[in-house]
């Protein structure tokens, strides 16, 4: 492994930013976690554009991401990255309170590679997010030479 | 002619009686035809020469002014009206020294000049003019018809001298019946006998409509012919529709010797263009009536008729507004009901009161309710089917439905009468009212079934016998009046319009239903993201307090722990509400569900969570079904997590499920050892938010028996709970066992 890719996390709401952080932080991964508070800042970081135009690192190991987001939602920057050719080998889990059965159905047919409700009880939590990163950031092999 | 020949046939050939143009006149008096221009004597009946002295040699088709009547002022009189236009002319005229009633009238053949020997009564004229005032003042306040007609038999009676004067009522169907009678005890009463429409023919009756009054003098006479037979205007016998003198069908007076009478008298009453009835004179032996009279009792006829409809018609009046004031007071009762039907079953008095009806029905919507006396609900549906058959535009009333329809004999007793409106295009919906058998014993005038015989030359006899002839009459119930049949069109429309605006609500309802219903949508939306993150956050950070912190006091732990506690419930409540609206409004992906590997599943997920309790597990036949699985799944799972958290403490807990096949479905039983309930509880089990047990004993959110329930009803299945304290539990719930719509066997 030459590089650790980033985690992309994808939040708007501080408490969770900092309630999945923390769970991330107790995992002891190497990656870096970047936050994006809403859904132009997560494409821009994605494809490397405005504020991240000049950005390394290539794409991020995973994209954990909220349903719900301000400017651009979450199912469009899913739809966005999903459709592009050079990124939508990006893996995408959508992390969300929604059990909304719509919206589950929408994230399969835009291509998520997983969905995972949030559950309510931190040790639950804390499991969900250890196990995504864990599997993501160090088991999921990437395609080859996308970086 | 055939002796099988029916009925009907015979009463046709007592229609086809030339009556009109019998080619004579009864002997009492005389008859002469003028051509109207020259008066010139066309016929004369064959005694008119003897009986008014004079000569009369009709080939020299003499002028009647140049007969003996030169000196007499008859001649020039009689000029002088056939050159006006006086339609009838009558006056008392002396000729060959007596006197004589003259009167004339104008026909398409000719002039029609008749002479009747004066009467005493003739000369006296005006004071005929007290005895009618007195009569019209008496009979003004005289409440209804009966009574009037008595009167009227009675100033008849006194006016001509008759033995018996009848009044005589026709029924729609022309039978006759004895209404009123005034009679001196000479000849016998005919009060309340009925006589069979065959009596009075049609053609007779059409006749009555144009010549008010008709006169027999003698049942014995032999009719005077007229010569020559035929008029000599047109060739054709001479129509003798409006004189008095036409002599009459000698079945005719067969009949009045049958009955014992050797005179007759007859006045119509006609009331519009219809016949009502008659006036009925008759005599035990030969009389006349003089002219005088006659025009009395043609007046009293017509001042009766008058009576009579101002009678019949201010009581079809008083009855329409009682009945339109009953109607008004249920309509508006109806608009405040529920719906219409229940509405009428709340004021059932006035629903069968508007008709008059003894019970009432009203099929709509699939619904039937009755009140009063009605036939079984089976059989009103029945008949309304059969009524749907009929297309009824407005109303069908009969007071006999087994004359119209066969299985309608079966429900006479209750329903011999019906009224019937449709209330729907579409769907066998009416209301119906019912009237009972009245079982009625009329006395006919002979057997009503006629007896009428042809003699050898082919020609009728009426009945011979004069017999009264009782009869019982079924399944017939009184019949419905025009007051009440129009009672009932009336409410139709009203019923109509009210199920109009009702659809139209309907439809406003279910627009506003399926607004808010969006709205409740995105509400849902809106909480299962934002309530339940807050929730998250409380217990995330109360977690990683307790991290930061490990050497806390014991009693702030115990705080920690309530805070987790309060938070992970909320978010436990947050998730059972959501899925429990969801379920509303998702559709349902069915397929076959193999239950025993779901209740395997189940007891697997829940078994581990209870760690070292002793369970007994008895699991029986768990035949498939067929429905949404991940629903289903959820129901029998919140019924086994109840069974198991309500047998804690029980040692060892036991827990039976099973299934068992029945014909359309599968009932699955979930039962336990534990706390049970009280029954009369049972109905609030399956209600949201309901709870039984105080939440330190068992946790919960109340809502997983209202989701089951929910599930359950989805599939068009039902829920039950039976139980007592501390005696378990036994939830049953079905599910189909076969897709819906799929025949049976192949499932």
């Amino acid at each position: 492994m030459a590089t650790l890719r980033p985690i992309l996390l994808v939040e708007d709401n501080p408490a969770d930013v900092e309630l999945t952080l923390a769970a991330l932080n107790k995992t002891k991964l190497a990656n870096e976690i970047v936050v994006a508070r809403d859904g132009v800042e997560a494409l821009d970081f994605i494809f490397a554009e405005g504020a991240f135009a000049e950005r390394g690192g290539g794409h991020p190991a995973v994209v954990l991401l909220d349903l719900k987001l301000p400017k651009v939602d979450g199912l469009e920057v899913l739809e966005r990255v999903k459709r592009h050719p050079k990124y939508r080998a990006i893996p995408i889990v959508m992390l969300t309170s929604s059990r909304e059965e719509s919206d589950i159905v929408r994230s399969y047919q835009f291509g998520v590679n997983s969905f995972v409700v949030k559950p309510v009880e931190f040790n639950q939590f804390f499991q969900a997010i250890r196990d995504l990163g864990v599997f993501w950031a160090v088991l999921n092999e990437p395609p080859p030479g996308d970086l | 002619m055939s002796e099988t020949m029916a009925p009907a046939d015979l009463l046709d050939i007592c229609a086809q009686e030339p009556i009109r143009i019998p080619g004579g006149i009864q002997p009492h008096g005389a008859l002469l035809v003028l051509r109207p221009g020259d008066l010139r004597v066309l016929q004369a009946s064959a005694n008119a020469a003897s009986l008014l002295g004079i000569d009369l040699e009709l080939e020299q088709a003499p002028v009647l002014t140049d007969l003996a009547f030169v000196d007499s002022p008859f001649g020039t009189d009689i000029a002088a009206w056939a050159a006006g236009e006086e339609p009838l002319y009558f006056k008392v005229q002396p000729l060959d020294g007596r006197l004589f009633s003259v009167s004339a009238h104008r026909t398409a053949q000719g002039l029609i000049l008749e002479f009747e020997p004066a009467l005493d009564s003739d000369a006296s004229g005006p004071t005929l003019y007290p005895a009618l005032r007195e009569f019209l003042e008496r009979t003004e306040t005289l409440p209804g018809v009966p009574a009037l007609a008595e009167a009227v038999a009675g100033q008849v009676r006194r006016l001509t001298g008759f033995n018996r004067v009848l009044i005589y009522q026709f029924d729609p169907d022309w039978n006759g019946m004895v209404i009123a009678e005034d009679g001196d005890g000479t000849l016998p009463s005919y009060l309340d006998l009925r006589f069979p429409a065959s009596d009075i023919p049609a053609q007779a009756r059409e006749l009555y409509l144009l010549n008010r009054l008709r006169m027999i003098a003698s049942a014995d006479y032999v009719p005077v012919p007229l010569v020559p037979a035929l008029c000599p205007s047109d060739g054709a016998p001479l129509d003798m529709s409006l004189a008095v003198l036409r002599s009459v069908s000698p079945v005719h007076l067969e009949y009045m010797r049958n009955m014992g009478t050797a005179a007759s008298m007859s006045i119509s009453i006609v009331i519009g263009e219809r016949l009502w009835g008659l006036i009925s004179c008759h005599h035990a032996q030969e009389m006349t009536v003089g002219a005088q009279v006659r025009a009395a009792c043609d007046f009293l006829g017509r001042i009766v008729a008058q009576q009579i409809d101002a009678r019949e018609r201010s009581a079809e009046m008083d009855e329409r507004l009682r009945l339109h004031h009953l109607e008004t007071e249920l309509v508006a009762h109806l608009a405040r009901a529920a719906t219409f039907q229940s509405g009428l079953v709340e004021r059932a008095p006035q629903w069968m009161g508007i008709t008059n009806a003894r019970g009432a029905a009203v099929l709509s919507e699939g619904v039937v309710l009755t009140a009063g006396i009605t036939p079984p609900v089976d059989k009103v549906i029945e008949l309304a089917e059969w009524l749907k058959s009929r297309k009824i535009e407005q109303t069908f009333a009969t007071d006999c439905l087994s004359e119209h329809w066969d299985r309608g004999a079966d429900l006479a007793e209750v329903a011999s009468g019906i009224l019937a409106v449709p209330i729907s295009r579409l769907h066998a919906s009416f209301i119906i009212w019912f009237r009972p058998e009245i079982v009625r014993t009329v006395t006919w005038g002979g057997d009503p079934r006629g007896d009428k015989a042809l003699d050898a030359q082919g020609r009728l006899h009426p009945r011979r016998s004069f017999e009264s002839w009782k009869q019982l009459v079924h399944n017939r119930s009184t019949p419905w009046r025009e007051a009440e049949i129009l009672s009932a069109a009336d409410f139709r429309t009203a019923v109509i319009n009210f199920v109009l605006q009702r659809a139209e609500e309907r439809a406003q309802l279910s627009d506003e239903l399926q607004r808010s219903n969006k709205e409740l949508e995105a509400f849902s939306y809106s909480i299962s993201h934002d309530l339940r993150a807050p929730f998250r956050h409380i217990a995330g950070y109360a977690q990683l307090l307790a991290e930061e912190e490990p050497n806390l006091k014991p009693l702030s732990h115990h705080y920690l722990d309530g805070i987790t506690h309060a938070a992970l419930s909320a978010g436990q409540l947050v998730d059972d509400l959501l899925r429990f609206s969801q379920l509303g409004r998702a559709s349902l992906k069915t397929s076959r569900i193999d239950m025993a590997k779901v209740v395997e599943e189940v007891r697997h997920s829940l078994d581990t969570a209870e760690g070292e309790r002793a369970i007994v597990w008895e699991i029986g036949e768990m035949p498939t079904c067929w429905g949404d699985p991940s629903l289903v799944r959820q129901a029998l799972f919140n019924l086994v997590e109840n069974a198991l958290k309500y047998t804690r403490g029980r040692d060892p807990a036991r827990i039976c499920v099973f299934g068992a096949e029945r014909d359309e479905d599968i009932v699955y039983t979930v039962a336990d050892n534990g706390i049970g309930f009280d029954m009369a509880y049972a109905g609030k089990l399956f209600q949201v938010f309901q709870r039984l047990h105080r939440p330190e004993d068992f946790e919960g959110t109340g809502i997983g028996l209202a989701l089951t329930k929910r599930i359950v009803d989805r599939h068009g299945g039902t829920v039950q709970a039976s139980g007592a304290v501390q005696q378990g539990a036994t939830f049953t719930f079905s599910l189909p066992k076969r897709e819906k719509g799929k025949p049976r066997g192949n499932a």
